[in-house]
């Protein structure tokens, strides 16, 4: 059989997959809010789904809005589900069921096919077209590896991140390319996550910080974290904060990235790093980054979620669950003061939170228990001032 | 070896020193050897001293192995190999016949001329870095450098018996001894000593025109553009004139005429076997050589100031510029003066007469057959359109009088056809070609080609006349192109093979039909898809399985809407193929495709009469009937849709499952007619009043027209192709008839459509028992590729079409000795379409230049000698990539009797999977990483994957 690259310690994925959070966020008093420069937008209408809802297990990895077809697809521990919006139903494949692979850690949609694409967690690659399942893996296909944590379709192409490198397939011609250490700047081969959008592919590797790969020129550009490896952050904004780098998320040509030693954006020319004792992001420990636009975007942490909506503002809403009531709890911050606290019904189901996704006004949080749909009603974006701010019930803070 | 063979060597070699010396000065990663051409061999290895190598390689057999491609015979040779392209621009033609034809440009340096044919290097290999004289004094210092010094074992590759060669050239089968010897070239061990040639004269060269030499007259004069002028100087006397020297009898007719020396360095000889021999060097370029004997220049004077294109187009600009008349003087200045007493000039220039054009009489006009595949009315019904696979055209028939009114010149094999809407567009899928063309069809003129995937089958456009759908059949995509822009916005996966499509009446619906099941376990009945598209959003929205169905092509919608019908087989070939006698081996019918993706199948066959090869399938506007073309019969079947649908709606849920698809006497309720066409009937249409079917019928070169009130065939249209039946065109008529099985079951096209494969795994063998279960095999390009059977026992074709056939699969009396005959030349002449991974003298890409080192790898990753065996071009290599013979590679599993199997040949190894002999590796990747754990089918086990990648890619090059 063929020699397999470079081992790599799964084990270290299913701990950061699985693990509970450590300190459940406390539910502090709420701080008279600012005159100026006005609130957020604070979703406090949530629903949470199980597998009492008909979820084919409670542990989220991935999660996909398709809006062409008005539902959402949700990547399992053990499945993979496809909430219908307007019957709020849900239907799933198991492997018997033809699932390639029970695990399902990364979605995404080929706008122009309508095609699923499946990242499978040492199932490989799958093709989800229209009720048949097409199977890629690396013993009868070009993929590197079949420890695939994330997946990202740009034009043709099918991008993988997996756990011995990245795989470029380009569906039209057939061909599959491979990029490891051999012929990228990739310090390690460990590929966490992949972002693609406008030409750019960007990929999070473990051990090598953020990789840029430009589709026209085929060049790539190394983002690494100027300190070295020093898990602390020596020289502020100068660079990823830690080469360990979890997740990556490109939009409106701006970087989000995650680590577990905290979270960082790049807008092109500048780097600014986050971190918990600045009393915004409520963890270092992110699992993924989910950028919403050049000014907002979610840090999914085993803390709940550090959602920063306003960038120039360092504004920042912290959406967790109380352990003790189960009620959901946000907190809206700035520059490391919590100006406003909601308490509502429910909001996230878990504490440790896996993804994030932007579906129109809503957001889709994914956890290691459960799935939840926070409904924007309203919403808004960045900041309003308090006297106009939307009347809606779910988000006046 | 004498002062002046030593200048000259060390003149010949200076460009390679000057290389050597530089890579020497570089100290970087490994050279790459390159080709640097013969002339820079025999610069040394000519001469006497040398037993004048390079002048017997030139008079061989090997230097005209390029030029012996213009010969009407090589174009004869390439139709026997399946080959598309001309003999000269034939990689595999190129790849016996020349030198380094799969190097990259690169590769080949200034001085290498593919025309030079299968020069030295082609056996010692690329000389670069051993052709300097100190390196060759030493063989292992030489061989360390990349001398190869070739075994009689190395000639097979080229000279293994090749049925495209052995039919056209009558040859005897090769004798290697023999030729071994022939070519033998050995080095003398005693160098003659100085002796007086009376060196070569020459006169100062004052003027200003300059000999450029033969090869710089051959970058144009060349080809059929030409004529294959340099060819023919090639293959003449003229050629040799200079290395004919070097044989023994130049030497004997030299000492005769009292040069003791070298002849060819003697001035008496060379005046009249070489070129400008009484000039000195400044009077020629580097590009002149002298040892190509009597070239161009030596009639046509010294080329330098005419030989640009556009002065060579101005006759009177290319004489004042050195372009000599030339006249009987020219000649007889050799000719006489050395007392050819018997020369005939007349005859003589008659023999070397090139002209540009070749004389009329030569071209001899073979017989054009049309082959109508697919037919389409136009939106006012006025018009018929036909796409004529043979004639690379569309025909068109004026509905009103019913016969042909034009013809369009369209890409290769034009399969489908289909119109606009507003009726002004057609667009016609050319399968050769990999092209759609669109066609102004008031103009009837092609305005524009677009390039699609590969293969292309079905085209149809969408009710509101956006959007083009076309299947690519050999890549398993539908591309979608935007009619406005004319470009392809994006490509929908499909299943194994898209064939036919179809819009459903409200405009909704897509439905497309594969050819192919898709891929299944071993020993596991075939499920084919009809895929099912949203029109208004261009997506697939279904994928409907159809259990145990294959070969499904014609598909069409009833007009109600409920359901659509397809064409299909249902092979059973998990039953031995010996069963064939009990009635049930290959069954044909029709499929239901109802509207909620629910499915029924029933066959048309009946016990004593079968329906094979059911092809297009057409509804009369009233929904009465199906109308089904029988391709390998002859007929069109009419089937009674109320009856049909009553007959299902009637029966229950497990008998519609489980009985009705496989009940040989159900058809009797619903198919009510046959209707006798012309041979070989594939495409059919209706027209909108549903008065009259077309019916195509691809080997009467016709379309029939049918009345639908009385069933009745009424006219025959005919397309105009050849009358006259020739050798292949009886092989074609044989291959497509269902006539040579027991009830006429199936034809060869059954499980070769287009040639090519029907995906399924077979047992033919004749235990009955199921053992030796094998993959079907393509027959494109079949005829060089003896032995055949997987286990390699039938040496010839005819073999394996003869009574073997009728013994195991047809059992039925077999084909005639005349028959066999016609069927033979036919599958010879089966074209393999060109490679789409590497297009002749492309570079390869990166990974595909990595894929290639491993191909011809010698060492493991760690350095380990991979032992010659077990090395992937030792059974695979070029130019057919097969050694055609038999090996054990591992592959044996429990139902294979012997675990050695005859090496597929690699040439577009791409689209014909699965692989192995049973068909068990759906990939090329599943070869090695399911099915070599032993690194018995090569050695691949210590490879990366980013190496198996490389690997594939560049097998898809081959």
């Amino acid at each position: 059989m063929l020699a397999r690259s470079k081992p790599l310690t799964v084990q270290v994925l299913l701990v950061a997959f699985t693990a509970l959070p450590a300190l459940p966020l406390s539910a502090a008093d709420s701080t008279p809010a600012g005159n100026e420069p006005g609130l957020p937008y604070v979703y406090t209408k949530w629903e949470q789904i199980t597998t009492k809802d008909g979820l084919p297990n409670d542990h989220i990895f991935a999660i996909k809005a398709d809006p062409t077809r008005d539902c959402v697809w949700i990547g399992t521990e053990d499945g993979l589900a496809c909430y219908d919006k307007k019957t709020r139903k849900i239907r799933s494949w198991k492997e018997k069921d033809g699932l390639p692979w029970r695990v399902v850690s990364g979605i995404d949609v080929d706008p122009k096919t309508g095609d699923v694409w499946l990242a499978l967690f040492g199932g490989g690659l799958a093709r989800f077209s229209a009720g048949r399942f097409d199977h890629y893996h690396q013993l009868n296909s070009g993929l590197v590896n079949d420890v695939v944590y994330g997946v990202a379709v740009i034009g043709d192409e099918v991008w993988c991140a997996t756990t011995a490198g990245a795989s470029r397939h380009n569906v039209v011609k057939d061909k599959w390319n491979i990029y490891t250490e051999q012929n990228a700047p990739m310090e390690e081969i460990w590929n966490y996550g992949v972002s693609a959008r406008d030409g750019k592919v960007f990929l999070s590797v473990w051990g090598s910080g953020i990789l840029e790969f430009d589709l026209a020129t085929e060049r790539w550009k190394h983002y690494l974290d100027p300190d070295g490896e020093m898990e602390i952050e020596l020289y502020r904004d100068d660079g990823v904060v830690h080469v360990i780098t979890t997740g990556v998320s490109y939009v409106d040509k701006t970087l989000w990235v995650s680590t577990y030693f905290g979270a960082c954006r790049y807008d092109g020319r500048n780097w600014r790093g986050f971190f918990a004792q600045e009393g915004g992001t409520p963890s270092d420990f992110n699992n993924a980054a989910r950028g919403r636009s050049a000014h907002e975007c979610w840090y999914c942490t085993d803390k709940g979620i550090g959602a920063i909506v306003d960038f120039e503002t360092d504004t920042w809403v912290v959406y967790t669950m109380d352990p003790d009531t189960r009620e959901g709890i946000a907190e809206v911050r700035r520059a490391g003061k919590i100006l406003k606290t909601l308490r509502f019904k429910q909001g996230v189901p878990h504490n440790y939170v896996l993804w994030a996704e932007f579906d129109g006004n809503d957001v889709w949080v994914g956890t290691s228990k459960g799935l939840a749909r926070a409904i924007g009603e309203g919403y808004y974006p960045r900041l309003r001032p308090l006297d106009t701010q939307t009347a809606g019930s779910g988000s006046r803070p | 070896m004498k002062r002046r063979s030593i200048a000259f060597c060390a003149l010949m070699c200076l460009p390679i020193m000057a290389r050597q010396h530089c890579f020497a000065a570089m100290e970087g990663p490994a050279k790459e050897p390159i080709y640097i051409g013969s002339k820079a061999c025999g610069s040394c290895h000519d001469g006497p001293q040398m037993g004048f190598q390079y002048s017997k390689w030139h008079l061989s057999a090997h230097a005209k192995a390029y030029a012996t491609l213009s010969l009407p015979q090589s174009k004869e040779i390439t139709k026997l190999s399946g080959i598309t392209e001309e003999p000269y621009k034939a990689k595999m033609c190129l790849g016996c016949h020349t030198t380094a034809a799969e190097a990259e440009n690169w590769e080949r340096g200034e001085g290498f001329h593919l025309e030079d044919g299968l020069q030295c290097e082609a056996c010692h290999g690329p000389g670069s870095e051993y052709a300097t004289a100190d390196v060759m004094q030493d063989r292992m210092k030489a061989m360390a450098a990349g001398l190869k010094m070739p075994s009689k074992d190395d000639c097979y590759p080229c000279h293994r018996t090749k049925g495209s060669h052995e039919a056209v050239l009558k040859t005897q089968p090769f004798k290697l001894d023999a030729a071994w010897e022939a070519i033998a070239h050995p080095t003398p061990k005693a160098s003659q000593s100085g002796s007086d040639s009376g060196s070569a004269k020459s006169d100062s060269a004052s003027s200003q025109f300059k000999f450029i030499g033969v090869m710089k007259c051959a970058a144009c004069h060349t080809g059929p553009m030409f004529n294959f002028q340099f060819s023919k100087w090639r293959l003449s006397k003229h050629a040799e004139a200079w290395a004919v020297l070097g044989t023994p009898k130049g030497l004997q007719i030299a000492k005769e005429r009292g040069v003791n020396g070298n002849p060819q360095e003697a001035h008496q000889c060379l005046k009249c076997h070489s070129t400008a021999a009484d000039k000195d060097a400044s009077a020629r370029l580097d590009t002149f050589d002298v040892r190509d004997g009597v070239q161009c220049e030596a009639c046509h004077g010294p080329g330098s100031e005419y030989s640009t294109e556009a002065i060579m187009r101005d006759k009177a600009g290319a004489r004042q510029n050195g372009l000599w008349t030339v006249d009987r003087k020219v000649c007889l200045q050799c000719h006489q003066e050395q007392g050819s007493t018997g020369f005939d000039y007349e005859k003589a220039v008659e023999k070397i007469a090139h002209p540009t054009k070749p004389p009329k009489a030569e071209v001899a006009e073979e017989p054009r057959y049309k082959n109508p595949l697919n037919l389409c009315l136009t939106p006012d019904n006025k018009q018929l359109w036909v796409t004529c696979e043979a004639s690379a055209s569309v025909a068109i028939v004026d509905t009103a009088t019913q016969s042909k009114v034009a013809e369009i010149a369209v890409g290769g094999q034009p399969n489908d056809v289909c119109f606009s809407p507003d009726g002004r567009k057609a667009f016609v899928s050319n399968r050769l070609d990999d092209s759609v063309s669109v066609i102004d069809v008031a103009s009837q003129k092609v305005i524009s080609t677009i390039e699609v995937g590969d293969e292309p089958h079905g085209v149809l456009v969408d009710p509101l006349g956006k959007l083009l759908y076309v299947l690519n059949t050999s890549i398993d995509s539908i591309s979608v192109i935007d009619i406005e822009t004319l470009r392809e916005i994006k490509r929908l996966s499909a299943s194994r093979s898209p064939w036919s499509l179809a819009i459903s009446p409200d405009g909704e619906l897509m439905l497309v039909t594969h050819a192919l099941s898709r891929f299944v376990p071993d020993r596991t009945p075939s499920m084919s898809e009809v895929t099912v598209i949203d029109v208004k959003r261009a997506v697939v929205n279904d994928r409907i399985v159809l259990p145990a169905a294959n070969l499904l092509q014609g598909v069409a919608w009833h007009p109600s809407g409920e359901y659509a019908a397809i064409t299909l087989l249902r092979t059973k070939n998990l039953v031995p193929m010996t069963r064939i006698n009990r009635g049930w081996t290959i069954t044909n019918g029709i499929g239901i495709i109802w509207r909620d993706g629910t499915t029924d199948q029933v066959l048309l066959d009946q016990n004593n009469l079968y329906f094979p090869d059911p092809c297009d399938v057409s509804i009369t506007p009233d929904g009465k009937y199906a109308l089904i073309t029988s391709s390998s019969t002859d007929r069109v079947g009419v089937v009674d849709l109320e009856k049909l649908v009553e007959m299902l709606r009637s029966s229950s849920a497990y008998d519609r499952k489980r009985v009705i698809p496989n009940h040989l006497g159900k058809s009797s309720l619903f198919f009510v007619k046959s209707i006798d066409v012309p041979a070989c009937p594939r495409g059919i249409a209706v027209s909108k009043d549903g008065s009259t079917a077309y019916v195509a019928s691809m080997l009467d070169d016709s379309v029939t027209a049918i009345d639908l009130a009385k069933l009745e065939a009424v006219r025959r249209i005919d397309l105009g192709g050849a009358k006259e039946p020739t050798k292949r065109r009886r092989g074609e008529k044989l291959f497509h008839n269902a006539s040579i099985t027991f009830r006429r079951q199936f034809s060869c096209s059954t499980c070769h459509p287009d040639g090519h494969i029907d995906n399924i795994v077979y047992d033919i063998e004749d235990d009955g028992i199921g053992m030796g279960p094998i993959d079907n095999r393509t027959l494109r390009g079949i005829n060089d590729m003896a032995p055949y059977k997987w286990i390699g026992i039938n040496p010839s074709l005819r073999r394996q079409c003869g009574p073997r056939l009728a013994v195991f699969i047809t059992r039925i009396q077999p084909f005639t000795s005349e028959q066999l005959d016609d069927l033979h030349y036919y599958l010879c002449t089966i074209p393999r379409p060109p490679n789409r991974y590497r297009k002749l003298g492309e570079d390869l890409t990166e990974a595909q230049r990595r894929g290639k080192k491993i191909f011809e790898r010698t060492h493991k990753n760690d350095g380990t000698p991979i032992p010659v065996n077990n090395r992937c071009i030792t059974c695979h290599p070029p130019p057919l990539y097969t050694d055609g013979r038999i090996h054990n590679v591992g592959t044996k599993f429990p139902y294979d009797r012997d675990g050695k199997f005859d090496s597929p040949q690699l040439l577009n190894i791409y689209d014909s999977a699965p692989y192995l002999h049973n068909g068990i590796a759906w990939t090329l990747e599943e070869i090695w990483t399911k099915y070599n754990p032993y690194d018995e089918h090569g050695v691949t086990n210590d490879m990366t994957k980013d190496q198996l990648n490389d690997l594939i890619e560049y097998l898809k090059t081959l």
